[in-house]
């Protein structure tokens, strides 16, 4: 394609854009707010997403509890080689002391102990991993190190919550492209009457010798346009009712003392949000323009 | 140039546009394409234009076969054909000179040649000191001028005309007519469907008629009806 006529292109969908400002304007609106609907979605499947992973997080804690009578040479060795293998995140060392003061602590009656020293106790670690699901992965790897006695960590649990992750995004995955599909009909039906407005025009190009891209591109341009500016009018709007929710959150925290839902903050997921509607949009406003000519092209 | 071999066009309802029609137009030459309506006259016309396909039989035009063609050479084919209908067809919101210059954009010449060649067509046509003026502000016989500009400025080799003067009074259908002649002295090849039966009769050009999609006659230096 030759310069000029992408400039000529350009500006054909720039001007249409502008001289069909109704149209453009019912175009947006439906853009708008299949955005906001899609969002809405979208930063709901976020956030529970999010706070099933801090779930994970807080749960998902390994203990590996060594031989009672391990050389502790040896247990240096296994601490040394956790604090370094690049999965962990974090690996605190449960000395037999601390777990008997930790025992004394946490029985009703200190009496009980009475007579015991902490060399009945294991030594053990304790420690997180970055990411939960390797766990099961990790715990096989520990339990064949010599001086590992065991291994504990909530497996039914880490399988229910992962099982459920799955599923959430499989789901969400799927209700996600069906309203993508269903917004890009809608504009496509919205763009139809643009194009219906101007089958003149595409007959006479036609006949004239216009190629169908040609034809489509000012089109797709202000499809486009139209994808492009629906999406940041679509993300201010998320923005800021966002806010509004978070700080309705962070006020009932404060009130009930408690959060149960963690927002992420916004500027954290911003720019994926901008960055998903922007996709979306122009993605949405491209084919709808497509799917509009298409029919008129058949001359 | 043209060449139909056993044409049959049938509508996908059963109608007949065309039947059995054979015919060479070689170029330079000027064709009447006459009959009654519904005769297959427009038919005829948008065979050559891949508006339509044959049913049956082979067309050839320039060196395509309409009847075997791919999508995408239907735009080639038609640079090389300027068409021109009854009802002018311009764009509202276009002056004169932008509807013709219009058609150049569209098959991509560059901006040198768009200045210079629009004003040659818009002479041809008579039609220089309305440039700047809409279609709406003009005269039907105007309109068609205008119509007739922007198929030439494209120099194709062949003009298809479809009752260009059908919404015109009689002078200026005689005007446009004759206008149609001049082009054709010039080595552009014209084909002209109309009901035009005085001005057929005046200008003995070639006549092909039509009858139920039939040709009927063709006569060189023929007249309307081709009856003695
Ligand atoms: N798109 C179409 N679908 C179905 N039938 C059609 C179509 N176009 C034309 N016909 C039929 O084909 C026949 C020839 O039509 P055509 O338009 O070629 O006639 P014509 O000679 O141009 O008539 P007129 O002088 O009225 O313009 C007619 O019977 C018409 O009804
Ligand atoms: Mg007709």
């Amino acid at each position: 394609m030759k310069f000029r006529t992408i400039k000529y292109m350009i500006r054909e969908g720039f001007s249409n854009t502008y001289k069909n400002l109704l149209m453009t304007l019912a175009s947006l609106t439906m853009v708008v707010s299949s955005l906001l609907i899609f969002g809405l979605f979208l930063l709901v499947t976020l956030i529970l997403t999010f706070n099933l992973k801090q779930m994970e997080k807080q749960i998902a804690e390994v203990v590996i509890w060594l031989d009672k009578d391990i050389a502790p040479l040896q247990a240096d060795d296994i601490e040394l080689r956790l604090k370094n293998d690049e999965r962990v995140l974090k690996c605190d060392r449960i000395t037999k002391e601390q777990a008997f003061a930790e025992l004394n602590e946490a029985l009703e009656d200190p009496s009980l102990l009475k007579g015991y020293t902490p060399e009945f106790l294991s030594e053990s670690f304790r420690l997180r991993l970055k990411d939960a699901g390797q766990i099961d992965e990790f715990a096989q790897e520990m339990r064949t190190f010599t001086g590992v006695e065991d291994i504990d960590f909530p497996k039914d649990f880490l399988d229910k919550l992962s099982l459920i992750l799955k599923w959430i995004n499989a789901g969400s995955m799927f209700i996600l492209a069906l309203l993508l599909i269903i917004s890009v009909s809608i504009i496509s039906n919205t763009i139809k009457l643009t194009v219906y407005a101007r089958r003149r025009e595409i007959g006479i190009m036609k006949y004239i010798g216009a190629t169908d891209w040609f034809i489509r591109w000012p089109f797709i341009i202000e499809g486009i346009i139209i994808g492009l500016v629906g999406s940041v009018i679509s993300f201010v709007i998320t923005g800021y009712l966002y806010n509004a929710l978070e700080t309705y959150i962070n006020s009932e925290a404060v009130v009930s003392g408690m959060s149960l839902i963690r927002m992420l903050p916004l500027k954290d997921i911003g720019g994926q949000v901008l960055f998903v509607y922007i996709i979306i949009g122009v993605v949405m406003g491209a084919v709808g323009s497509i799917i509009s000519v298409r029919k008129h092209l058949n001359v | 140039m043209i060449e139909f071999k056993s044409v049959t066009k049938r509508y996908s309802n059963g109608a007949i546009g065309l039947q059995d029609a054979s015919f060479t137009i070689e170029k330079g030459e000027f064709v009447f394409v006459v009959g009654p309506s519904g005769s297959g006259k427009s038919t005829l016309l948008k065979l050559i234009l891949h508006e339509e396909v044959p049913t049956e039989g082979e067309v050839y035009v320039n060196g395509f076969s309409i009847h075997n063609m791919r999508r995408s050479e239907i735009p080639y084919l038609r640079r090389g054909l300027g068409v021109v209908f009854q009802d002018f067809r311009l764009l509202p919101n276009k002056t004169v000179y932008d509807n013709v210059a219009f058609a150049m954009q569209i098959v991509e010449a560059q901006p040198k040649e768009i200045r210079r060649q629009v004003p040659v067509a818009l002479a041809l046509v008579g039609l220089s000191k309305k440039a700047k003026v809409y279609p709406d502000q003009l005269s039907g016989g105007e309109q068609q001028r205008v119509s007739l500009a922007r198929a030439l400025v494209n120099n194709p080799s062949i003009l298809l005309a479809d009752e260009p003067t059908g919404n015109l009074d009689p002078g200026i259908s005689r005007e446009i007519m004759y206008l149609l002649d001049e082009i054709n002295q010039r080595g552009t090849t014209v084909i002209v469907a109309t009901h035009e039966k005085s001005l057929v009769d005046e200008m003995e050009k070639r006549v092909i008629s039509l009858d139920y999609g039939r040709i009927i006659h063709d006569v060189q230096k023929g007249n309307y009806t081709n009856e003695v």
